[in-house]
């Protein structure tokens, strides 16, 4: 478990595990959500990161472990303070747009007059003005997708969670959503979403939880995740590098890309190193570069660092 | 709680009135008790004057066709002119019109089935339409119309020139043929139409009497008299021929024997009346009027109400579960309110949309008997009085709740454990295979109520609520009306029960409908979620 913060967690779960028969899709995990944070759930397509959000709902029972929300025990008993938008995302087909929108505030709790207000105001906010007295079967998908969004967070709940939001949005719709999340964050709102494109995560998170086949892999701030692999130089010269490797700070020198005239190293450099000594080194040995990149480590980087490149590449991680 | 399940079912309801089908379901039963009503009015007054033609060789028949065909004539103004008196009579109140033939009209209906050729006489002899009149005048109401008698629907048509009389039945028909197939018209008078039948008796027609014990002859299909006509289905015309024949031949017969006919008409116009009584009625009221045998027959009618709802508005909740699953709108409905408040509210809003289908019908129904007022209408409005003071609208109020409950219950969970209505069609078939069960044994039903299978059938939960509402009017045991009862009251508690069950696991459930054994697991482990 990371460092509790000081006000306690909107969420926490402790020891949670779920098997269905003899797969076991959550296997021990535990985190802790603080308030007012973006918190991602990584993974690769059946890491078990739904499987997670809906014990947190509580829509499905842990096996062993237990989870607490908003100070509760179960989701249910403070369901008019979460909002929800599940993996699979659908609509009734036959309702108006804005009725749809206050249908799911007035199930949160939220009375019929301010609901309806709020439907008006969040469509006009969201470019979905025109279309508030339109079907829902009229909508486009990632339309549609974005009514869903708003819906789900129409009642201001303290906690939201988004399962694979972004998928099925165009770039533009998915900045407007990315905006939104923003937005709830400034507002003191929870934002918890799960994803397998690393690049959101990387925008937007401030905590973020690595998981594969069921099991945490990491927990903790995007800085934290970065540090988890050692900070990389990228060099490309056709002279010898070999110098470079006897620095003190160079934990390894490995040639990446062995082309016939130059050759790529990738240089892992310790925390005390700092990049420019290898420059000045290079310089100074007259090791003539086409190349000098100091790489700050993605969280693709991260994730393959912690699972191996074997167990990425098998579960597929979109890198971008 | 209750304020969630309130807007679920409000928003179940409000969907399922705003689907076609629901509107379809709506129109369709005044629609087609109105086109009924309509089209047997249409019909009975649309049937044409048919033309038909007698080629007598052997002489001695033409007026015993003529007095058919007369008797066939007086019989149909004698039927509008019961409907005239039941029309316009100053009180009509069907509570105390008699079932069985004890009035006098029908009196009469009865004694011309027993020997119309003597009775039909009577009533003409007796100064036929405008005797009858004089006599029922004082009894009617004063601001009636006119009686009209009806046209004669049968009327002679001429021999067109080029066939003869005389040649052989076989030119006869043949010459005919474009006529009797509706090629060419045939005139009669100034009259033109098509010819309806063709009524030809061969010369030596009397060597083909039949007399008991003689010995059956093969048969031949020009024997006798023969009677051509394309049109199948209206027996009247050689129905009121074969009699009236018969009549004459049995005449002769009794003069060639002796016998004085008179005498034999009026033994064979002897009869003892019959009355229906009601055993269970109390002293007095006995005798059962045409009311108590409506009242038997209405069941049906509820029975068949049930059933068009029932599947109506199941199947709907059925589809719509489904969709809500396959579209995951379900998730998101169980991250806001629990699986219970979730289906109670359905099946509120559903059954509410059911009972707006039944109101919605009497309704109608209602404004088609206060807006439309005739005899036929006036016998209607006292049919809904018959039902609506007889206990048949409370059973049906109950056993409608009951067995929506029931098959809701049943098809909800059939719902929530497919992801597509191509995977629930497979499962439902089974369901409304067993509804149709006593849907097709309603009429039999109603005919022997406390037959043995009935009553065994009665027990089993499913059956209940339309074989106990299909016996209501007869009084059943009250063994089978108690324990019916109760075992269809603690059935739906336990279909409701499992069914919340299988609905809470079912609606997260994604891939295949579950196996047999691996829904009686369902069934087994504990509720998880809501509870």
């Amino acid at each position: 478990m990371m460092d509790q913060p000081s006000v306690s967690p909107v969420l926490s779960l402790s020891h949670v595990s779920k098997r269905f028969g003899d797969f076991c899709a959550v296997d021990d995990i535990s985190l802790s959500i603080p308030q007012g944070s973006i918190y991602g759930f990584l993974g690769p397509n059946g890491a078990g990161k739904t499987t997670t959000i809906r014990m947190i709902l509580d829509i499905i029972k842990p096996d062993s472990g237990e989870v607490s929300i908003l100070g509760e025990d179960s989701a249910l008993k403070v369901r008019n303070r979460i909002g929800y938008l599940p993996e699979e995302k659908g609509l009734y087909k036959k309702m108006k747009v804005w009725a749809i929108i206050q249908y799911f505030a007035m199930l949160k709790g939220m009375d019929k007059q301010a609901a309806k207000d709020r439907a008006f105001e969040l469509l006009e906010q969201y470019g979905l003005k025109e279309f508030a007295e339109a079907k829902v079967e009229s909508l486009s998908k990632g339309m549609g997708q974005k009514v869903q969004v708003l819906s789900a967070v129409a009642h201001n709940p303290e906690l939201v969670i988004l399962d694979e939001p972004f998928s099925g949005l165009d770039p533009v719709n998915q900045s407007v959503l990315e905006e939104l999340i923003h937005q709830l964050s400034d507002n003191g709102q929870t934002v918890v979403f799960s994803t397998h494109v690393m690049q959101h995560a990387e925008r937007l998170c401030d905590h973020i939880l690595l998981i594969t086949r069921g099991q945490k892999i990491f927990d903790g701030t995007l800085a934290e995740a970065r540090a988890c692999i050692p900070r990389r130089v990228l060099l490309e010269t056709a002279d010898s590098v070999d110098s470079v490797g006897s620095l003190s700070g160079v934990t390894s020198i490995t040639a990446v890309d062995g082309e016939t005239e130059s050759t790529q190293w990738q240089v892992e450099i310790a925390e005390s190193l700092n990049p420019q000594e290898i420059l000045k080194h290079c310089f100074n040995a007259q090791i003539s570069l086409s190349r000098f990149e100091f790489v700050e480590p993605s969280l693709h980087d991260v994730f393959v660092h912690l699972v191996g490149d074997e167990a990425a590449d098998k579960d597929k991680v979109e890198a971008a | 709680m209750m304020k969630l399940i309130r807007l679920i079912a409000w928003r179940e309801y409000m969907e399922n009135v705003r689907t076609k089908g629901f509107w379809i379901t709506i129109l369709i039963i005044p629609v087609m008790i109105v086109g009924m009503f309509f089209l047997q009015i249409v019909l009975s007054n649309a049937t044409p004057t048919r033309y038909y033609l007698l080629i007598d060789q052997s002489g001695q028949y033409e007026e015993a066709v003529a007095v058919a065909i007369e008797r066939e004539h007086q019989r149909r103004i004698l039927q509008e002119f019961v409907d005239y008196l039941l029309e316009h009579r100053l009180e009509s109140d069907f509570e105390t019109t008699a079932a069985n033939a004890s009035d006098a009209a029908s009196q009469f209906v009865d004694d011309v089935d027993a020997d119309e050729v003597a009775a039909l006489d009577q009533w003409l002899e007796s100064g036929g339409l405008n005797y009858a009149l004089a006599m029922a005048s004082p009894y009617l109401e004063s601001d009636r119309p006119d009686f009209e008698a009806p046209e004669p629907q049968f009327v002679a048509a001429d021999l067109p020139t080029e066939v003869d009389a005389n040649g052989s039945a076989e030119d006869i028909v043949n010459a005919l043929r474009p006529y009797l197939n509706g090629s060419r018209e045939i005139s009669a008078g100034d009259e033109r139409g098509s010819l309806f039948a063709l009524i030809l008796i061969p010369e030596d027609v009397n060597n083909d009497i039949m007399r008991p014990g003689s010995m059956p002859q093969p048969l031949d299909q020009n024997r006798g008299i023969q009677y051509w006509a394309s049109n199948l289905t209206d027996s009247r015309l050689p129905d009121a021929i074969t009699r009236s024949i018969n009549a004459e031949i049995r005449e002769r017969e009794y003069i060639e024997l002796g016998v004085n006919s008179s005498l034999v008409r009026d033994v064979q116009r002897t009869r003892l009346p019959v009355s229906q009584l009601d055993p269970t009625a109390a002293e007095g009221e006995e005798s059962v009027s045409m009311a108590d045998t409506f009242r038997q027959f209405a069941p049906i009618g509820f029975v068949y109400l049930m059933f068009i709802s029932l599947m109506q508005n199941v199947q709907y909740l059925l589809s719509n579960t489904v969709e809500e699953k396959s579209n995951r709108i379900i998730e998101v409905l169980l991250a806001s309110v629990t699986a219970d408040e979730l289906m109670m509210g359905k099946l509120v809003g559903i059954g509410m949309a059911g009972l707006t289908t039944i109101a919605a019908w009497l309704f109608s129904f209602y404004l088609f008997i206060s807006l439309y007022s005739s005899n036929e209408t006036e016998l209607i409005s006292q049919m809904l009085d018959v039902i609506l003071g007889s206990e048949l609208i409370p059973w049906f109020v109950f056993y409608y709740f009951a067995g929506y409950a029931l098959y809701s219950g049943i098809f909800l969970a059939i719902g929530s454990l497919c992801n597509t209505l191509k995977e629930a069609q497979a499962l439902m078939t089974p369901m409304i295979i067993i509804q149709v069960i006593p849907i097709a044994m309603m009429a039999f039903v109603v005919m022997d109520p406390n037959n043995t299978l009935v009553r065994v059938m009665s027990w089993i939960p499913l059956f209940t609520p339309y074989l106990m509402m299909n016996r209501a009017a007869a009084d059943p045991p009250m063994i089978d009306l108690v324990g019916t009862t109760l075992l269809l009251v603690v059935s739906i508690a336990t279909v409701l029960w499992l069914s919340g069950k299988v609905f809470r696991h079912g609606v997260l459930r994604s891939g295949q409908p579950p196996r047999l054994m691996e829904m009686l697991r369902l069934l087994r482990v504990k509720a998880p979620a809501g509870g």
